[in-house]
């Protein structure tokens, strides 16, 4: 079937796709003396007192396939170096910091998505009108702001000016040190979903007024940017002939733009969805660095600012292995839906 | 109706692409003049960093003396904002024209040649834009060691794969033409069947992308300076100023906003930097876009 | 009542940035029960607006601005102006009382829909309360089955079907109906009205000729060949029998072979339903094939309408002299029609057609030339003829 071969192919061109990532990764590497790439081998901090007993034991002198070799070898044993910011080994802390980043991932991606769909949609079905005018200004407005701009901005107001009202970080100290007590039991590390598993309704909602400006922050630039495409890929879509024909059938207003021309534009947003995502990594970064919010972009921050290289690498070898992966995600979510893909060929 | 009426009342239609022009224009001015708007005091070696008046840390308001106040450090938020205006059109043009350049060579040989090279450099362009821009852009800086020439160079790693794509879909699209065919019929050379055929008719849409691109690059040169992997301290970053203001953003009790222009002005001066270019782009889309202009 | 469709003073304008565009200028027309008529004339002048115009499908730039169209929906009735009447009463009529198929049907089909959904699309929206009964029956006889153990766990579903069924049956905007139509796994109780509409689909399917109907639904449009995607086209159009099918150069886009299995289609059905067809060509020998009547279009007017024999026997108005001499024979020069259609910014004044017309006289230019009967079911506007009756004087 047309769909397996498909799917095959795409597995089989991540391979290539994927060691390049590895590639290029090693090649940034490589800019770094010796000495600072011990760093990547390392497993406790003792280790650094051996420096020279290091770079002989993995090559580091040697020819760069060599050192390739043993690069690898380090990675598929799990072994990502250390992280001189947090003193620990790379693979924890980004065990450790995880959690936090997926708590702002899962209010943020929806709202982003559907937001932006909805906006646009309604953008496009009363086009030139005032909903319209003003979507489109606030779709642009949104695209031109700074994220760190826009998140310093928030705080200022939100917890400054109204003192306190929404604040940085993850949760307030008090709520910190339950958290982390005896009775407070973290499943998950989320602390939203872990309160409300533990049943305490004051780390709930202390964790969520946390969570409002760091993903205010997050979403608006993104969904901007999503309601722009929405909007024009409906304006496409409707105006096309079958939405004539739709028409032409009886069908009230809504049905045709709902039912005929939003699915056929939701194709080309589907396809972006993946650049969605590498927006919010971005995003993420940048975020969790202004409102201190102690996650995985927060660590990669100060990974970098110290020069941190194990961080900083593993971080983006990380979002380069992941992004590879959601992007095939992608492309077979849309042979699923555009049956040209996924069914090809003519057949009467 | 001739083009240029045509696009003048497209212009005229969407008010938003005035502002866009007038933004832009208005930066421009800005940039050249910035000498005679905010000259540099007296003795001040380096034009390209922020004069100071005095060590506090301590921001001040804005005054006779300092038009748009001091951020921490006492650096002159006025002159930082109006010479930044230079740092952005300088890393804005800058990298955008190399990325053009290299988008172009290789987008037009994957294109035109097809075949394994083609390939080839599609699975180079895909092991690229594997990787969120911002942090490949942050591991390419700090591998560099952090400096706005570092930042330059990241983002062009960073925004060339897109170019070459683009540029590699127009020449596809042109390249079965009948003009095409007509050329290689009377035995031109690849190079000037690439140059003088394909090249004019592909270009234009991918080079109105890349000139409203710049407001997208100016954005993330600033994101790095912000997060402290560009600019150095007191150069006249916008980013940069911004990230001075980190710690500014709560005054004094009774006093919240009190170092508000320390992050409102610059952060200002990039919203309605990348707004200009934003708003222009969407003008030049929606006029290319024929379905959408003829109603 | 022997007209169908009654079309008086028609004038649709299209407001654009370079001026206001007159695409129809006070057209009458008459269609007749159960004929074919035909629409011919160049492209762009006006055919197509005329047939959105009936349905009222004229979008912005474009404005209706004067008119009435009667429609005779059922003899008995009095017949109805499309122009005048709701929102509301014109979509029940679309679809259901008249039908529109158009020039590409690749374009027309949605691709992300089987051609099965698409044509039981409109069986649900204007049969409804044939499938509502049809479902009640259905669950009817299954409540009656054996006492069995699968039964007695299905009966208080099929139970609550029935009562959505008879709700909707009552009142076809009922509320409980339509609320459960929307939450996700409770509508399944519905799902009998979408078999059956998918059944009456199939055989839909079946008679515009395609065959294996039933894999044939389920596939989607770019898997159909152009002939096949017309079929079903047609298939969608003629599903809820409309009184009236408009036709706007259906095998335009096809090849010719198709072209003559679907002419012989429309042919068939045309008279099976006993249907009246406007059909809309540019190709005067189709029209002469299956029209029973034509009119010629110029420039948003009506030039002459007459039977089909009449017409090619002993054409009239010089434009549809012009047509026919255009026709290419073989062993003879192509005679083209001199000069150009006009810009439709810059209409001529008067008579359209006096521009490009061999036998212009000075009213021409003044005064738009009237329609009238010159010979019984022959009509002419061309100040030519003003005055007399019977005959022809070249």
């Amino acid at each position: 079937m047309e769909l397996r071969a498909y799917i095959v192919r795409r597995l089989l061109l991540i391979i290539p796709v994927l060691f390049g990532v590895t590639l290029l990764i090693f090649a940034l590497l490589q800019l770094f003396s010796p000495v600072e790439r011990v760093a990547l081998y390392v497993t406790n901090p003792r280790q650094f007192a051996s420096v020279a007993d290091m770079i002989a034991k993995y090559g580091l002198d040697q020819p760069v396939w060599v050192q390739y070799g043993h690069w690898i070898n380090q990675i598929f044993h799990g072994n990502l170096g250390w992280s001189t910011v947090v003193s620990q080994p790379v693979t924890s802390a980004m065990l450790n910091f995880l959690p936090a980043t997926l708590e702002l991932a899962i209010f943020a991606t929806p709202l982003i998505i559907f937001g932006g769909i909805f906006l646009g949609s309604k953008a496009a079905a009363h086009k030139d009108k005032a909903i319209d005018h003003a979507t489109r200004l606030g779709a642009i407005v949104g695209w031109s702001l700074p994220t760190f701009w826009l998140g310093l901005m928030l705080l200022m107001v939100f917890y400054g000016l109204f003192t306190g009202l929404l604040p940085p970080e993850r949760l307030s100290t008090e709520m910190n040190i339950l958290v982390h007590s005896e009775s407070f039991t973290q499943y998950t590390g989320l602390h939203f979903l872990d309160a409300i598993l533990n049943g305490n309704g004051r780390v709930l909602l202390d964790s969520l007024r946390h969570l409002v400006l760091p993903v205010m922050t997050l979403t608006i630039v993104s969904m901007a940017f999503i309601m722009r495409l929405m909007r024009s890929s409906m304006l496409e879509a409707l105006g096309k002939g079958y939405i004539l024909t739709a028409r032409a059938k009886g069908l009230d207003e809504n049905t045709v733009v709902s039912k005929h021309a939003r699915r056929n534009a939701l194709i080309p947003v589907l396809t972006v969805s993946g650049y969605i995502f590498a927006g919010l990594v971005n995003g993420v970064v940048i975020t969790e660095t202004i409102f201190n919010y102690k996650g995985l972009g927060w660590w990669t921050w100060q990974s970098a600012v110290n020069l941190d290289i194990s961080g900083i690498l593993a971080f983006a070898l990380f979002n380069g292995v992941l992004f590879v992966f959601t992007n095939l995600v992608v492309d077979l979510l849309y042979a699923r839906i555009d049956p040209r893909v996924r069914l090809g060929g003519k057949v009467t | 109706m001739t083009g240029l009426r045509f696009i003048l009342y497209q212009l005229r239609k969407n008010p938003l692409s005035i502002i866009g022009i007038a933004i832009l224009l208005t930066f421009i001015i800005i940039a050249i003049f910035a000498p005679i708007i905010a000259p540099p005091p007296e003795g001040h070696i380096d034009p390209y960093m922020i004069p100071r008046d005095g060590y506090s840390p301590v921001p001040k308001p804005p005054s006779e003396e300092h038009i748009f106040g001091t951020t921490q450090g006492q650096y002159d938020i006025f002159y930082g904002v109006i010479w930044g205006t230079r740092s952005a059109f300088r890393v804005g043009l800058i990298v955008i024209g190399v990325v053009l350049v290299v988008g172009i060579v290789l987008g037009s040989i994957a294109g035109y040649f097809g075949g394994i090279i083609d390939e080839i450099i599609m699975r180079v362009t895909d092991i690229f834009m594997a990787f969120p821009a911002l942090i490949l852009a942050m591991a390419i800086t700090v591998a560099l060691g952090p400096s706005l020439n570092s930042v330059i160079i990241a983002l062009i790693v960073v925004s060339w794969p897109s170019y070459a794509r683009l540029i590699r879909g127009d020449i596809l699209a042109v390249r079965e033409e009948n003009y095409v065919e007509a050329a290689r019929g009377i035995g031109g050379s690849h190079f000037r069947i690439i140059t003088r055929h394909i090249l004019p008719n592909s270009i234009y849409p991918t080079l109105i992308m890349a000139s409203l691109d710049i407001g997208a690059v100016v954005l993330s040169a600033a994101a790095l300076s912000f997060l402290g992997l560009g600019a150095p301290e007191g150069y006249v970053d916008w980013g940069q100023m911004i990230s001075f203001s980190r710690n500014w953003i709560v005054g004094p009790p009774g006093n919240p906003l009190a170092y508000w222009y320390t992050v409102t002005i610059p952060g200002l001066f990039i919203l309605l930097f990348v707004l200009g270019w934003n708003l222009l782009g969407d003008a030049f889309r929606d006029i290319l876009d024929p379905r959408l202009s003829r109603k | 009542m022997n007209e169908l469709l009654t079309i008086r003073g028609l004038t649709v304008k299209f407001y654009t940035y370079d001026g206001v565009v007159q695409a129809l200028d006070n057209l009458d027309l008459d269609i007749k029960q159960k004929e074919t008529f035909g629409l011919v004339g160049e492209t762009g002048c006006g055919k197509t607006l005329t047939a959105l115009s009936i349905l009222r499908l004229i979008s912005p730039p474009g404005r209706i601005e004067s008119g009435s169209i009667y429609f005779n929906a059922d003899s008995g009735d009095k017949p109805i102006d499309l122009l005048a009447i709701s929102e509301e009463e014109i979509r029940a009529i679309r679809g259901s009382k008249i039908s529109m198929i158009f020039q590409e049907p690749s374009a027309a089909l949605n691709p992300v829909y089987t051609i099965g959904d698409q044509v039981s699309e409109v069986i649900l929206l204007h049969r409804r309360q044939e499938l509502v009964n049809k479902a009640i029956e259905t669950v009817t006889a299954s409540l009656a089955g054996r006492n069995s153990f699968v039964n007695i766990l299905a009966n208080p579903i099929r139970l609550a079907e029935r009562s959505l069924y008879q709700k909707i049956a009552q009142n076809p905007h009922s509320l409980w109906p339509r609320i459960v139509g929307r939450i996700p796994l409770v509508r399944r109780l519905l799902q009998r009205l979408k078999d059956e509409a998918k059944k009456m689909a199939i055989s839909m399917l079946k008679e515009v000729e395609i065959p294996d109907s039933e894999r044939v639904a389920r596939q989607y449009p770019h898997q159909l060949s152009g002939g096949m995607e017309q079929r079903a086209v047609i298939a969608m159009a003629l599903a809820c029998s409309p009184k009236f099918l408009i036709a706007d150069e259906p095998t335009t886009s096809l090849d010719v072979t198709i072209q003559d299995q679907i002419l012989e289609l429309l042919h068939r059905l045309k008279s099976e339903r006993e249907s009246s067809v406007l059909y809309i060509t540019h190709d005067l020998g189709v029209a002469a094939q299956i029209c029973d009547r034509i009119g010629v279009m110029y420039a948003g007017s009506l030039c002459e309408i007459a039977r089909v024999d009449d017409l090619y026997a002993n054409p009239l108005h010089p434009y549809t002299k012009a047509l026919l001499a255009a026709v290419p024979k073989p062993g003879e020069e192509p005679h083209a029609i001199g000069g150009i259609v006009p810009d439709p910014l810059e209409l001529p004044s008067g008579c359209r057609f006096h521009p490009r017309c061999s036998r212009a006289i000075g009213i021409c230019r003044e005064h738009v030339p009237p329609m009238h009967e010159l010979a019984p079911g022959h009509f002419i506007a061309c100040h030519n003829y003003q005055g007399e009756t019977g005959g022809s004087s070249c």
